[in-house]
């Protein structure tokens, strides 16, 4: 952005931000300068200008000019919609964040910028390793803002359009997760963000639901229980080389997966709660000829009819 | 990005000028080098910054259209504003980047849950309008046990480390000596990078694929340089596999370093992968059954009959139980 443009832009917000009325286009042709005097370059200009203010995040509201004779509509910044609350950020609190900020990375977005407005970089913070990279996706904003605030969510998923309201954002193993209703299903369910089709689009209306109480559970998300089959209980035989990757694939605190017999030679026989094949076998065969599902039947059927498929000629 | 070039993108250009107007009205009179400092700004571009902003609304009649005074002297900066007076308030990604940096690091053990760090995310969902907690969760996936403790110890203590690692490429155990140089995260994994003594080389070892780890006695000195954090460095000369993909198994060419992709239309894709071992390419091919056309391997992993050759050993387990056990 060039000095002229830093500088209208300044002008620009100066002028909306908590004026008396709503200022009109044509008020703003002249009382800000550095707009061109011809109307349509003006126009031209002008919407750019409002575009890039509110991909920063000013709200600028159009609104009817009161008692303006023919009916005009004009722009006003509203100051308590674009004054950050002060959280009262204690300099150590400020530096916990700045810290937080540059040990963990979250790929694309604007960790910077959020650190300035809380009052820039505390001196003296000490320099940090990085210790964990999240990625980031496209959506990650647009859900937050729905989670935030309340806001109803549609998007494509799995061929399927959905209209969801988003209770809860979720980063585990490597993946960003959205918790919420879907109303399509008139359940609730759990969405991948990175198997979002296209972009989220964020409904108008804020506070548009209550998140419930159990939205706050910690979500089920391992991979043989991300589907809506009829659930069944998997019984599977872990050879001893193979036992200590099977015990650190499950989740601490999960229930979806017990270790149900230790056998001497070190062999595990695990019960796991499966309501996705797929997601099922793709733990399995992780471990080759390693582990063998013991029953029931139908899914030992199913792994078997499955690996003939590629075993045959 | 690097905010201190002058090049800073034009959006971050304006709402970083904003924040230093606002901090430094809080302030009595800060100095040019704190402000340079606290907001990653180089002086001259500081200074035409604070000019430009002390030049808003002088082109109206009206002194009282002035929302910014600043007043540089002595090496220090006065700003009093009669608008501006509070930063912008934070944009959800804003918000997001702060709130899931900060949840992140205080998910890993050892973080105090009443430091600043957890006082700091409590406020911040004040501001947010949520509860801490309510919005969003972090689970950076610790595997269970001592392992990262004794590992970041071992790290900051410049200790090395006795591995029993089971390596999953290659399906097998090995004790090794490591230089722990650090611990991180990376797609939903954790490693240790080092020294491995029993390759002589740099490598990455996976925390939930480490059945003991044991701190010895001796000490390493770190390399100078910082590791570098790719987990996988493809050998030129190593294998290579092309696969076709339908559109379901798309995801094979994200969360896999790919050669090259190319796409087949209708959603399928051709892509090329370096293979570390055979039981890695045997994993892939077994779970991807159908979704997965092998187009060309290489002869060091089993060539084209490496998924049915590796579909037969599975199923031999099956046909020789037969009943349920």
């Amino acid at each position: 952005m060039s000095q002229a443009k830093v500088e209208r832009l300044l002008n620009l917000i100066a002028t909306l931000l908590d004026a008396p009325r709503p200022v009109t286009a044509d008020e703003l042709r002249r009382r800000v300068p550095g707009y061109p005097d011809a109307k349509t370059n003006f126009r031209r200009a002008f919407e750019r200008d409002k575009e890039d203010l509110r991909a920063m995040g000013v709200p600028i509201r159009i609104e009817p000019v009161p008692l303006s004779n023919p009916p005009a509509e004009g722009y006003r910044i509203r100051k308590d919609e674009y004054y950050l609350r002060d959280p009262g950020l204690e300099p150590d609190e400020r530096a916990a964040l700045q810290l937080a900020a540059a040990t963990v990375r979250l790929d694309g977005l604007a960790g910077a910028g959020a650190l300035w407005k809380l009052g820039g970089r505390e001196p003296a913070v000490d320099r940090s390793d990085e210790l964990a990279d999240l990625p980031s996706d496209p959506n990650l904003a647009a859900v937050f803002s729905g989670v935030l605030e309340h806001r109803r969510l549609r998007f494509a998923y799995r061929g399927t359009d959905r209209r969801v309201d988003p209770w809860r954002l979720v980063f585990r193993r490597g993946r960003w997760y959205l918790a919420g209703y879907d109303h399509g299903r008139g359940d609730e369910r759990i969405f991948r963000l990175d198997r979002v089709d296209g972009p989220v689009e964020v409904e108008e209306e804020a506070g548009a639901f209550t998140r419930p109480p159990e939205a706050q559970r910690p979500l089920q998300l391992d991979q043989w229980e991300i589907g809506d089959e009829q659930p069944v209980t998997a019984r599977v035989l872990i050879d001893p080389d193979a036992a200590t990757s099977a015990i650190h694939s499950q989740r601490p605190g999960s229930a979806s997966v017990r270790v149900v017999e230790r056998r001497p030679d070190g062999s595990l026989v695990l019960e796991m709660d499966v309501t996705s094949r797929y997601g099922f076998r793709s733990f399995l065969l992780t471990f080759l000829e390693h582990a063998e599902v013991l029953g029931p039947p139908e899914l030992r059927d199913d792994v078997v009819t499955w690996l003939e498929a590629i075993a045959a000629p | 990005v690097s905010p201190s070039t002058s090049r800073v993108p034009a959006d971050l250009r304006l709402q970083r000028l904003l924040a230093i107007l606002s901090w430094c009205a809080d302030q009595d009179g800060p100095t040019f080098a704190e402000v340079m400092d606290r907001f990653d700004i180089g002086a001259s571009q500081l200074r035409d910054d604070l000019e430009l902003a002390a030049m808003v609304g002088s082109d109206s009649e009206d002194i009282a259209d002035m929302p910014i005074e600043v007043v540089v002297d002595d090496g220090r900066v006065w700003v009093y504003l009669h608008a501006f007076q509070r930063p912008l308030r934070l944009t959800p990604d804003e918000g997001l980047a702060l709130v899931a940096t900060g949840a992140a690091l205080q998910s890993v053990p050892g973080a105090d849950p009443e430091g600043p760090l957890a006082r700091a995310l409590t406020k911040l969902a004040g501001v947010l309008g949520v509860e801490p907690d309510e919005a969003i969760g972090i689970d950076l996936g610790l595997p269970h046990g001592d392992t990262f403790t004794i590992l970041r110890d071992a790290v900051t203590a410049r200790r090395q480390v006795e591995l029993d690692y089971y390596s999953f490429g290659r399906d097998e155990h090995t004790h090794r000596v490591v230089d722990p140089w650090r611990v991180f995260a990376d797609q939903g994994a954790w490693y240790v990078v080092g020294w491995c003594h029993r390759v002589d080389d740099q490598r990455s070892f996976r925390l939930d694929r480490i059945a003991e780890v044991v701190p010895l006695d001796t000490t390493f000195d770190p390399p100078a340089q910082p590791p570098d954090l790719g987990l996988y460095h493809a050998d030129a000369g190593g294998p290579r596999v092309v696969l076709d993909l339908e559109p379901n198994a798309r995801w094979v060419a994200e969360v896999h370093p790919t050669e090259s992709v190319e796409d087949l239309g209708e959603g399928r894709l051709r892509v090329t992968l370096a293979v570390s071992a055979r039981p890695w390419l045997e994993r892939l091919l077994l779970t991807l059954g159908p979704l997965a056309t092998l187009v060309h391997v290489d002869d060091r992993l089993g060539g084209p009959e490496t998924a049915r050759a590796a579909a037969r050993r599975v199923l031999a387990r099956y046909r020789a139980g037969g009943a349920v056990r």
